[in-house]
């Protein structure tokens, strides 16, 4: 006899309308749709490098106060949300050397958070990383282009990620 | 292979992204595809707000959307027995594709994940996915979402199934928010609250 929790289960079928009217025709075909949204991309590149200058700083600031015994309130919170924008927007607009290094210190914060030793050096270095790889020519590298960069940086995670808490 | 085209002239997209240039980006990419109603949201409460007040066809939802994240306003979106858009096709965009938070993402009632950063290739064949690929809804006491067990055999004309990827039936999780959240979630987005 089946129980009462199988006996409640519905499956049934939907056409959203999402759906209904992404199948019409007369859409962007794929090619030509990546292509357009490729253009927007670099059509919003001068505002990035702007954008970039920007947040690497602010995120900078933000370690020199800590530094300096100035820890704002949850900064290690902000410094993470910071460095997380860093990364999920590298790569989109082509700066792989920013994604690499802004996802590296994403692990070195997520550590810490976790409860690993607040170890500033190992955050320091990173943003130090950053103010470099936000400038020309670096910003257009890719992380293999800086084989000792990232593999320094790659210690310092494992290093981080290993520290008794 | 022929390569599919999707139409996303009139469909409404709401993109829920914390980050105000990400979501500038994601606009952009978007109007590449030939979209022309996409709207842009910061918060939980404003999706909510946005989902209440008028009809949105695809929600693209950042992970870490504040305050409460992605997941838990997937959770709440499908738990909302008397919502016109509980059955809206959610895609969920994480940086962190660990297993464990893309079984959390399906559990909770998304649609699809995309990783972070996003690529206008991955979006666009995600998009066609979910538009092309007819998929069944599973409403159980402790899941209400597009049916889990399905299996990627490759992206419409896109990137084909991984190697290493595995099928497999989920188990029940428990709710993330209780329902008298998710109650208190909409009543505070219908009254305008933040």
């Amino acid at each position: 006899m089946p129980d009462d929790s199988t006996q409640r289960i519905r499956i049934f079928s939907v056409e959203t309308r999402f759906q209904k009217l992404a199948r019409r025709g007369g859409g962007v075909p794929r090619n030509a749709a990546i292509e357009n949204a490729q253009s927007k991309i670099e059509e919003a590149k001068p505002g990035f490098e702007g954008w970039l200058t920007q947040e690497v700083q602010l995120l900078a600031d933000l370690i020199n106060s800590v530094k300096e015994g100035h820890a704002p309130p949850g900064w290690i919170d902000v410094a993470s949300d910071q460095s997380a924008q860093l990364r999920d927007i590298g790569t989109t607009m082509h700066c792989e050397l920013v994604t690499f290094i802004a996802s590296s210190l994403c692990d070195v914060l997520d550590a810490i958070a976790a409860g690993s030793p607040c170890n500033m050096d190992s955050i320091v270095c990173h943003v130090d990383a950053l103010l470099v790889a936000r400038q020309k020519p670096y910003r257009d590298m890719k992380p293999e282009q800086v084989p000792k960069l990232t593999s320094g940086l790659r210690k310092v995670v494992d290093h981080v990620s290993v520290s008794p808490s | 292979m022929t390569t599919p085209t999707i139409n996303l002239r009139d469909s409404v997209i709401l993109i829920a992204e914390g980050s105000q240039y990400l979501s500038m980006i994601v606009h952009g990419i978007l109007r590449g595809f030939g979209a022309h109603k996409v709207m842009e949201v910061r918060s939980s409460l404003e999706v909510l707000q946005a989902l209440t007040g008028q009809k949105i066809d695809i929600l693209l939802c950042d992970a870490r959307l504040p305050p409460h994240g992605g997941l838990n306003l997937t959770h709440a979106i499908r738990r909302k027995v008397d919502s016109e858009n509980r059955m809206i096709p959610i895609l969920l965009m994480s940086s962190d594709t660990r297993e464990k938070t893309i079984k959390q993402a399906r559990d909770a009632g998304a649609n699809m994940v995309i990783a972070k950063p996003i690529s206008p290739a991955n979006l666009y064949d995600r998009l066609a996915w979910i538009a092309l690929t007819r998929r069944q809804f599973v409403d159980a006491p402790t899941y209400f979402g597009p049916d889990r067990r399905f299996k990627i055999e490759g992206y419409p004309g896109g990137v084909g199934r991984r190697k290493g990827d595995q099928v497999e039936v989920a188990e029940e999780s428990g709710p993330a928010l209780a329902q008298d959240d998710i109650d208190n979630l909409f009543s505070a987005a219908q009254s305008g609250k933040d």
